[in-house]
């Protein structure tokens, strides 16, 4: 009896237990739920948005959720299996067109195509960067994309007057500088951001019709064994193509890296690093011919968003006027609005005034945006095209190998289903 | 029947009747799966309905947006005949397996050490275990500084001792980068084994060495004799601790290398992360999924046989 | 038995102790002073300490927060791997029918690492209406195979004789795990605790899917949400890790005290 006694008792723990943890019903509350990509101390700004938001739409709460990239995709897949997906959602880079192709994203033509004025204050060229087959999906968050940071010092030292003026320039100033520790060139490559490299040697990755690999040609083999042997040299620092985020910001920061091929936000990261680094020490211009990879962040709706139109106005209101500036006061970035840059750029001036040559760069020659293409297996890609080509440019392969291996990963990539 | 209730209220006489052994027998076995019931609820939960789901989902085209189709082995045909970066990984998977040994040796090593009576042994015994309630991604964090080219302690020291001339980026080199990882590993999970080890050394009896000692065995013989068969069922759950482990890495890998350079670092857990949350190919990523499992069981019951059968378990007789 | 020369083993233990040491004692340093982490050359001895990072991640999270949910969860989790553990490690002493079975079962299990998990895991969660909620995080660990292995190995060097004693005496089951076996397993009851505790405590990817509340998150999640800087390391990470880390020591070496007293008693002879 008293074995039975007692395994009643348990059970009754329990479920006692598991009564007092089980979190009351969910109310019937109306609710949109935003996930930003990294942005927690965000929430000054945010919380204007939703008063502003609340002014309109009284009975739907807003639910704040915020990821670092590394998790952000994991979390949001879950979520979207489960049935939950956040309603509104800021990604950075090209994550979004997976979601895209599959159908997992609110086309936002209509709502342009209805808020015209909206969408006049948008640069057109950003704005195109979120189409999909014909589709716009997304509105610009908050935009960077690359341009090239030189050392003033280093280019004294080895007399060097002014920035390169193109690719040939890029190596020679380079070699130039290239002395014991130092190199004279670095770049990161996450994203694709090391394409401008490519653009501007006339390398195209894929057909027009996005459907093959265009980049084994001898052109480009001659590049990438160029390459390949500056890298060999030191002149081209290896962490461009071994290293993420922190090693290459941290060898900038080092003061042993002469051209260092990044987008804006390396800036305050590599700056809050290197004490030394000013207007006279170092400066921010273009790279040769003005091209760039955009590395921005988008604010799309979910195809499973019960409020599409409440979510839309949320969107106007984050990516518009006062509500815009202050996104780009609170996380110290440019948006993809005109008129909201305007004042942004006013307020670095007076409260940032280093990073302001930085943050022009960001809106000129938006002509020359490459390295971002709307396939929907980009992830995909990137990893059949990555691989190879960092086995060309550390020696491990032939140029002529690589290309061609890595012309058959990507078709392989484009034909499967 | 009131016998079935109170053992002690009964009498010796009913160990006469028959019938009596088929419903203890039947009580028994009752309570045995009444014990196995909770735990087994748990994994089959989340253990078991999981590995059925990436079984199911193998075998189909699937992606959270879209209706499922079927796809057949397409999944397994893909992996098996045009993924090189599969092969890569498995290789490196197999790689870390083989290294549990290596670590086990040590911590065994380590644990006698600590078991002799000597001053101090709950010291040593603290330190060697500290590494591993760390945060798997602080060790990443720790080991990422150490092998630094730079500023690692690691080539601070080679470079000290003239050993090299110029540091080693060894987390960026495609041959030495997995070793390395391999070695934060072992430096994490190598005071688990040695706290299990020492567990099971404390539990033989000592008498047992004092009667072999009288009977003329030396201290090789003991240990080998004596030690290591009584120590067999824990030297196996050490192995199986080291798979366990080997799915551990996946943070020291995210934070040191995040599979790099080149996949040099990617082990098959890293790849199916990967494939399923950075690719969003869920249904490959499944395809995968069975393919880890099966090898992972395969390592286990090929350990388990060297282990003499049933985990090794140890039938004391006295 | 012949007295050996003590000090190689101290030597041999010393060169351990301060491989595991060193790294460690440098997340302590880093942590005490905030170096960057990358001056050279590295030194033992942190310059001008100062806790100001420890006071730091105070206030920049809701640190006791954090704290409170992760000790509840971990409390839970200790729990039960205890009762449930202790509870089939017995079981699969005994031989019945589905045995082997049983134990192919738990072994293959364990060839199941998380990461596969992670959807059907969730829709498991969200079915039984746990997102979001303590009982939702700690039940996916609320059982470990690792564990019950251990706890079959300890029931198992304990003579048999004594067990049959006992139920000559008429004890029940229930009675025979809790009043003979498990006082003389007291090192499989700290293993259990150590690791259990562990575990959950540093269990990061789980929580970080299933909580979508501010206020119910754990403390690994706090430190990713105190990194907002993409990846990066200074001195308040690493007090960070130092706070995270000491309970899961301390534990230890109360629990390793406990024990030995327990242990010295050793199992009784038939």
């Amino acid at each position: 009896m008293k074995n039975f006694r007692k395994i009643f008792l348990r059970v009754a723990v329990v479920l006692l237990a598991t009564g007092l943890f089980i979190p009351p019903a969910a109310h019937a509350q109306k609710k949109i739920s935003v996930l930003t990509w990294n942005i927690p101390y965000f929430t000054d700004g945010f919380n204007k948005w939703v008063a502003e938001f609340n002014k309109k739409y009284p009975d739907i709460q807003i639910e704040r959720l915020d990821k670092k990239g590394t998790e952000w995709s994991t979390f949001y897949q879950t979520q979207v299996v489960a049935g939950t997906a956040p309603d509104i959602i800021d990604i950075q880079g090209g994550l979004w067109l997976e979601y895209a192709s599959k159908g997992g994203l609110v086309d936002l033509t209509p709502y342009l195509k209805k808020d015209a004025e909206y969408t006049k204050q948008f640069y057109p060229e950003i704005l195109r960067g979120w189409v999909y087959e014909g589709k716009q999906y997304g509105v610009p968050f908050y935009i960077s994309k690359t341009l090239l940071f030189y050392n003033k010092n280093m280019f004294k030292e080895a007399g060097i007057k002014d920035p390169p003026k193109n690719f040939q320039e890029i190596l020679d100033y380079a070699r130039k500088m290239t002395k014991g520790e130092k190199s004279g060139f670095m770049t990161l490559n996450f994203d694709w951001l090391y394409w401008p490299i490519f653009a501007m040697n006339g390398v195209q990755l894929l057909t027009p019709d996005l459907k093959k690999a265009a980049f084994n040609t001898p052109e480009a083999v001659k590049l990438v064994d160029t390459l390949g042997k500056a890298t060999q040299d030191g002149v081209i620092n290896k962490i461009s193509w071994t290293g993420r985020w922190v090693e290459p910001n941290d060898a900038f920061a080092a003061g042993t890296v002469g051209m260092f091929h990044a987008h804006a936000p390396a800036f305050l990261w590599f700056k809050s690093k290197a004490p030394w680094v000013t207007e006279e020490t170092v400066g921010a211009t273009h790279l040769p011919g003005g091209w760039s990879t955009p590395n921005s962040h988008s604010i799309l709706i979910s195809k499973s968003c019960k409020y599409p139109d409440a979510a839309w106005d949320f969107i106007k209101i984050a990516t518009t006027g006062e509500g815009a500036y202050l996104l780009g006061v609170g996380t110290n970035n440019l948006t993809g609005n005109i008129p909201a840059n305007r004042r942004l750029l006013e307020y670095f001036a007076k409260t940032l005034p280093v990073a302001v040559p930085v943050l022009k760069t960001q809106l000129e020659h938006l002509d020359k945006l490459c390295g971002n293409w709307p396939v929907a297996k980009d992830a995909e890609i990137k990893e059949a095209f990555y691989p190879e080509l960092q086995n060309a440019l550390l020696g491990r392969k032939s140029a002529k190998d690589a290309l061609k291996e890595a012309e058959n990963k990507v078709n392989r990539v484009l034909q499967k289903r | 029947m009131r016998n079935r209730h109170a053992f002690s209220e009964m009498s010796p006489m009913a160990f006469l009747n028959p019938d009596f052994f088929k419903r203890n027998r039947t009580r028994q076995l009752f309570l045995i799966w009444f014990f196995l019931t909770p735990s087994l609820v748990i994994f089959t939960l989340y253990r078991i309905i999981p590995l059925f789901w990436n079984g199911v989902l193998s075998f189909q085209f699937w992606s959270p947006y879209q209706e499922s189709q079927f796809a057949g082995f397409a999944h397994y045909e893909e992996m098996f005949f045009y993924d090189d970066v599969f092969w890569k990984v498995l290789w490196n998977t197999i790689l870390l397996m083989a290294s549990a040994p290596i670590g086990i040796a040590l911590a065994l090593l380590i644990a006698v050490l600590v078991n002799t009576p000597i001053r101090g042994r709950n010291v040593y015994r603290t330190i060697v275990f500290m590494s591993y309630p760390v945060m798997t991604v602080a060790v990443g964090i720790i080991w990422q500084w150490l092998y630094n080219e730079k500023v690692g302690l690691i080539n601070y020291v080679l470079i000290s001792l003239g050993i090299l001339q110029k540091g080693i980026p060894f987390l960026g080199n495609f041959t030495l980068a997995l070793p390395c990882v391999i070695l934060a590993s072992i430096w994490q999970v190598i005071g688990f084994y040695m706290i299990i080890l020492l567990g099971g050394l404390q539990n033989i009896d000592p008498s047992l060495y004092e009667v072999a000692a009288v009977d003329g065995a030396n201290a090789w013989n003991r240990f080998w004799k004596i030690t290591l068969p009584l120590l067999k069922p824990l030297i196996f759950l050490c192995f199986v601790i080291g798979i366990i482990n080997s799915f551990t890495a996946f943070d020291l890998i995210f934070v040191m290398t995040q599979g790099g350079p080149g996949h040099a670092t990617d082990l098959l857990i890293t790849r199916i992360y990967n494939v399923a949350f950075k690719l969003s190919k869920f249904d490959y990523a499944a395809a995968m999924t069975v393919v880890n499992f099966l090898f992972f069981l395969g390592l286990t019951l090929l350990a388990n046989k060297l282990a003499g059968g049933e985990a090794g378990a140890v039938e004391m007789e006295r | 038995m012949p007295k050996h020369p003590r000090w190689p083993i101290h030597l041999i233990l010393i060169f351990v102790s301060a491989l595991m040491l060193i790294p460690f004692i440098w997340v302590l340093k880093t942590s005490l002073s905030g170096e960057n982490i990358f001056a050279y050359p590295p030194s033992i001895f942190p310059r001008n300490p100062h806790l100001f990072y420890y006071v730091d991640v105070w206030y920049a999270i809701p640190f006791f927060r954090y704290l409170v949910n992760s000790v509840i969860v971990s409390a839970v989790v200790v729990l039960a791997n205890i009762f449930f553990n202790s509870m089939a490690g017995y079981a699969l002493t005994r031989d019945f029918p589905a045995k082997k079975t049983m134990i192919l079962l738990f072994l293959s299990c364990m060839m199941i690492p998380f990461q596969v998990t992670i959807i059907p895991a969730y829709l498991i969660t969200k079915k039984l209406a746990l997102l979001n909620s303590y009982l939702g995080m700690a039940l996916p660990v609320c059982s470990t195979i690792i564990c019950i292995f251990v706890f079959k190995a300890s029931f198992e060097a304990i003579p048999k004789s004594l067990i049959d004693a006992a139920r000559i005496d008429g004890l029940s089951e229930w009675k025979i795990v809790w009043r003979i076996l498990l006082p003389l397993s007291k090192s499989a009851i700290a293993t259990n605790v150590i690791l259990a505790f562990i575990w959950s405590w540093n269990n990061f990817l789980w929580p970080l899917i299933i909580i979508r509340d501010q206020e119910m998150q754990t403390l690994p999640l706090g430190l990713s949400r105190f990194l907002t800087v993409v990846e990066d390391t200074t001195g308040a990470l690493y007090a960070f890790c130092i706070m995270v880390l000491l309970p899961g020591l301390i534990l230890f070496l109360l629990a390793q005290k406990e024990f030995i007293a327990g242990l010295t008693t050793g199992a009784a002879k038939g």
